[in-house]
């Protein structure tokens, strides 16, 4: 019996852990890819994990905590993003798997895949209270956020959800169209492999065509993606096999396109609601429930401020969630919208006024603010505008100066420069102003 | 040919601030180029799938050059567009 202060770094399955290049590979042979790419990590501190591939990024992550250390997981890979995060990291390589790092900092190349002998060894244990991530957000205050998370309270998370989906009993295969740093994809697309009986896939399908030969090969496969990607896959007219399940985070799902997609896929589909501050808490089946359940163990609680928190064994103190909730009783809730700061496009968070911080922060601009799209809008993704005073600026000189902090889906479409904006006494100005002023743009143009 | 690839672009990603002969042939679509991000390249996935019946894939091989410019991608399509 393995003493629960420390939780194993991988669960003990006949099931391979990854399909890499068509090949399974076994959860020995992925032991032996962790100790190897281990001593070529230095012991103890933080390191960036990078990789794009998901087994590599998979064996990163396993072989920093072989080595005592914490995986960095960044927003995004915005120059002066990764810059803020790593001055406060001193001493953090970057294991990565592509050569473009937009940074200059030590560098580990992961190559590692699959392909070592498996040799007969025990699995490692992990301290429970090991830091095992800090999961970044852009942040709200003017710098990135660090959110990090013990080992053991991955391993809780985990099993609630293997438990609440099913998985603990039938695993298969993982096609996931989200990137391992997020919080929904390492949850989600690496760790129900790594601490539960799934097989994750070492490439990230992206076009609709991707998808369906996924889950063609591995068929029944689960496919953990986003609305975005649901909405692309009920769009492209291809004949897809039936899914063993669905799984959706990131943005609400609409009710009719979780119905959609549960004619397309033959199978049930299940939301997960998370963040990147307290992880996923609960899910609900959107054709069917409107209300959210949480994972067991899970209480919510309201704050003084009328602001929901989230506790769970996972979680050592009550974590406030981004959202507007409203509490049926203990164990279920409503999700009534963002915070009035929080945008998403295509899935991703950022703040309004952290982008409106970063804009006027650029030499240059002397007056800007973000247009967040109309929440009615429909076809296609919503953009964010932006209206700029700069007169010794141009578009092309703002979008690149932005580009450096900020991740590219919230890159203003369009940037309009003026020569003033009309400021009401307060500062502010007005939502219908600006609105104006984009549709007297559009009309010139 | 290559001016309907520009104006598929221009409509489905509803690039107001562009019309299709302001596309040059041979510039970048994306980053530096027209500025154009992965949720870009899903949506004109899915148009030239409708338009043309060709399927866009992460593992073609040459993938990063398909989107290179407006000249690969209408190379790309005519050379795999199904024959009418």
């Amino acid at each position: 019996m393995r003493d629960s202060n420390t939780p194993a770094l991988l669960a003990d399955h006949s099931t391979p852990l990854a399909w890499v290049a068509g090949r399974g590979v076994s959860r020995a042979a992925f032991l032996a890819d962790v100790r190897a790419l281990g001593q070529r990590i230095p012991a103890g501190g933080a390191h960036f994990n990078l990789c794009e591939n998901r087994y590599r990024f998979t064996v990163a992550f396993a072989a920093i905590l072989l080595r005592g250390g914490t995986n960095i997981l960044p927003p995004n890979r915005a120059r002066q993003t990764l810059s803020e995060i790593a001055e406060r990291h001193p001493g953090a390589h970057a294991l990565v798997d592509e050569p473009d790092l937009p940074i200059r900092m030590p560098v580990i190349p992961v190559t590692e895949d699959g392909t070592r002998p498996a040799r007969d060894s025990a699995i490692p244990a992990i301290p429970a209270d090991q830091l095992a991530i800090h999961a970044y957000t852009s942040g709200s205050t003017g710098h990135p956020t660090a959110h990090s998370r013990r080992w053991d309270s991955l391993h809780i998370v985990t099993q609630q959800a293997l438990q609440r989906f099913g998985l603990d009993a039938d695993g298969g295969t993982l096609v996931g169209t989200v990137p391992a740093q997020h919080m929904y994809g390492l949850e989600s697309t690496v760790l129900y492999a790594l601490l539960g009986p799934c097989t994750l896939l070492a490439d990230r399908p992206f076009f609709p065509d991707d998808i369906r030969r996924a889950l063609v090969d591995h068929a029944p496969a689960n496919l953990v993606t986003t609305p975005f990607h649901l909405d692309a896959c009920l769009r492209a007219g291809l004949a897809w096999p039936r899914a063993a399940r669905v799984l959706s985070a990131t943005a609400p799902l609409e009710r009719e396109r979780a119905q959609s997609a549960e004619t397309l896929f033959g199978t049930t589909v299940r939301e997960i609601y998370g963040c990147t501050e307290a992880g996923a808490i609960a899910s609900r089946e959107t054709a069917r429930e409107s209300l959210w359940t949480v994972y067991d163990g899970i209480r919510l609680t309201t704050l003084d401020s009328d602001q929901v928190a989230v506790q769970g064994p996972q979680h050592p103190m009550p974590v406030p969630l981004p959202d507007r909730i409203e509490l049926e009783d203990a164990q279920h809730f409503r999700m009534c919208g963002r915070l009035a700061d929080q945008l998403n496009i295509a899935g991703k968070r950022a703040s309004l006024t952290e982008l409106n911080r970063r804009l006027n922060a650029i030499p240059g601009v002397r007056d800007g603010v973000f247009i967040p799209p109309d929440p009615e809008r429909t076809g296609g993704t919503a953009r964010l505008a932006a209206i700029v005073v700069a007169p010794e600026r141009s578009e092309a000189e703002i979008l690149t100066a932005l580009a450096e902090t900020t991740d590219p889906l919230f890159l203003p479409r369009p940037l309009i420069r003026v020569d003033t904006l009309p400021r009401s006494a307060t500062g502010k100005v007005p939502r219908q102003v600006l609105l104006d002023l984009l549709d007297q743009h559009s009309q010139c143009a | 040919m290559e001016q309907e690839v520009a104006r598929l672009i221009v409509d489905s990603l509803n690039l107001e601030e562009v019309s299709p002969e302001d596309i040059e042939p041979e510039a970048p679509l994306f980053r530096e180029g027209l500025g154009l991000d992965s949720i870009d390249a899903l949506e004109l996935a899915l148009a030239i799938s409708r338009a043309y019946g060709v399927q866009i894939r992460s593992d073609d091989e040459n993938n990063r050059q398909i989107f290179a410019s407006l000249r690969a991608l209408t190379a790309h399509i005519e050379a795999h567009r199904s024959t009418s």
